[in-house]
């Protein structure tokens, strides 16, 4: 079994439980393991896009370095690759080990800064999302041969938020027109449903403070997916989740309008689809509930899953 | 037809260099094309599109500049920076004006004033984001 030095970030041991969960069961059944970095410490998550704050990649950088560390006690064909699951981690991460890459000037000071807890960057790391390690590393074909429990009847439109796509430094796959999570729910035996908002901001940390903007973009964006006959969404970042969940039940409420449709992180319906124990999902911690669609389509896991 | 007469002096040479300097984008790249505003998710929700507030950068009317709301809904997408066909880091600019807004008035929201059961409810993503984007 391939291991890989896994940084999960805050979300994911609060709101996100479900996503984590599901990722390590799988990542356990598809050989290529998720070991988490023991000491690992929050990336910041939002970038800072000014030229001087070196203040502010401090803790990306050391995130790398010990990841770095961690590498060292796995087994010997682990990579110098970080593996995130959210999307937010994955472009703050990534841009920032960019950045130090160009910059030996600036990586100097920032390790400066380190070298009073003995740890120090080499940049020799590289930051990979777990999307990226499913399609590169793994290949749908093999997921799609361990696939126990096809998720027919759920019609899925992917939603990939500005994180995993933006900037370049950072993206995934194709900028304007990606494919990976396509490729994956199709293999999962889901119905894929495309959408133009794919993209389409929906409003981030503005739900503290601006719940307004949230709102109007969740709308247009669930709208989108629903008009073209989607009945569930698939997303990869723990704020995405949150926003366009939370707020489709507090629009309902609100407007008296459609019913909501529940939102997936994408490692959850692998879960479903490989027979993981349902409860690894934390489905409790949704909003909109999921069971009732999964429970009509059949796919509740309790008479199929071997 | 009407005109504004608009002053271009030291004040305004300055704040243009200060926005350069903090972004370390050239702001006279931008010749106006409007796809930053054309593909931005949140254009409806601004007082002044995206690429108007960058001709007032320009033409370095800083008071304009900063009474308006576009920085502040901007939720840094980025979506502007990767098409700009100038190549300009369309965000950054906005972030350098917020940065700069900081060193007058270094909180765009009150921490304290955040209701308890805000904290409950919401993803602690959201929070660390929100306070790094708004306050100084």
């Amino acid at each position: 079994m391939v291991q890989y030095s896994y940084f999960p970030g805050c979300n994911l041991k609060t709101n996100a439980k479900g996503f984590e969960e599901t990722a390590i069961a799988v990542s356990k059944k598809l050989e290529a393991e998720l070991v988490e970095i023991p000491n690992w410490n929050c990336c910041g998550t939002v970038h800072t896009m000014t030229s001087d704050n070196l203040m502010r990649r401090i803790a990306p950088v050391r995130v790398l370095s010990r990841s770095k560390k961690h590498i060292e006690t796995l087994g010997e064909d682990t990579l110098n690759e970080v593996v995130t699951l959210c999307a937010m981690c994955n472009s703050t991460l990534k841009i920032v080990n960019h950045e130090v890459k160009e910059d030996q000037d600036k990586l100097d000071t920032i390790n400066f800064q380190l070298e009073e807890d003995d740890e120090v960057y080499d940049h020799d790391m590289e930051v990979k999302h777990f999307l990226e390690i499913i399609r590169d590393d793994i290949g749908f074909e093999k997921i799609s041969k361990s696939v126990v429990n096809p998720l027919e009847g759920l019609k899925i439109s992917p939603y990939y938020g500005c994180m995993l796509l933006h900037p370049d430094e950072a993206a995934i796959d194709d900028v304007e027109m990606p494919s990976v999570l396509e490729y994956l729910v199709e293999s999962l035996g889901a119905k894929v449903v495309d959408s133009p908002l794919f993209k389409f901001c929906c409003g981030s940390y503005h739900i503290v403070d601006e719940e307004k903007i949230v709102d109007t973009q969740v709308a247009k964006i669930v709208e989108a997916a629903r008009s073209r006959g989607a009945n569930a969404l698939v997303v990869a970042c723990p704020l995405c989740a949150f926003n366009i969940d939370h707020q489709q039940k507090i629009l309902k409420e609100k407007t008296h309008g459609k019913e909501p449709l529940p939102v997936f992180y994408f490692t959850q319906l692998m879960a479903l689809a490989l027979g993981v124990p349902i409860k690894t999902n934390h489905f409790e911690d949704h909003h909109v509930d999921p069971k009732p669609l999964l429970k009509e389509l059949g796919l509740s896991g309790s008479k199929k899953s071997k | 037809m009407s005109f504004e007469y608009l002053k271009f002096g030291k004040e305004e040479k300055d704040f243009i260099e200060k926005i350069e300097e903090i972004s370390g984008q050239n702001v006279y790249s931008c010749y106006q094309c409007g796809k930053c505003s054309a593909g931005c998710a949140f254009s409806g929700s601004m007082d002044k599109t995206v690429n108007q507030l960058i001709h007032l950068i320009q033409l370095g009317q800083k008071r304009k500049v900063l009474d308006s709301n576009t920085q502040w809904v901007c939720a840094s997408c980025l979506t502007c920076s990767v098409r700009c066909p100038r190549e300009i880091d369309v965000a950054a600019l906005m972030e350098a004006v917020r940065e700069y807004q900081f060193r007058e008035e270094p909180e765009k929201i009150v921490i304290s004033k955040i209701p308890k059961e805000a904290y409950d409810k919401l993803p602690n993503i959201a929070l660390v984001s929100n306070f790094r984007k708004k306050t100084g």
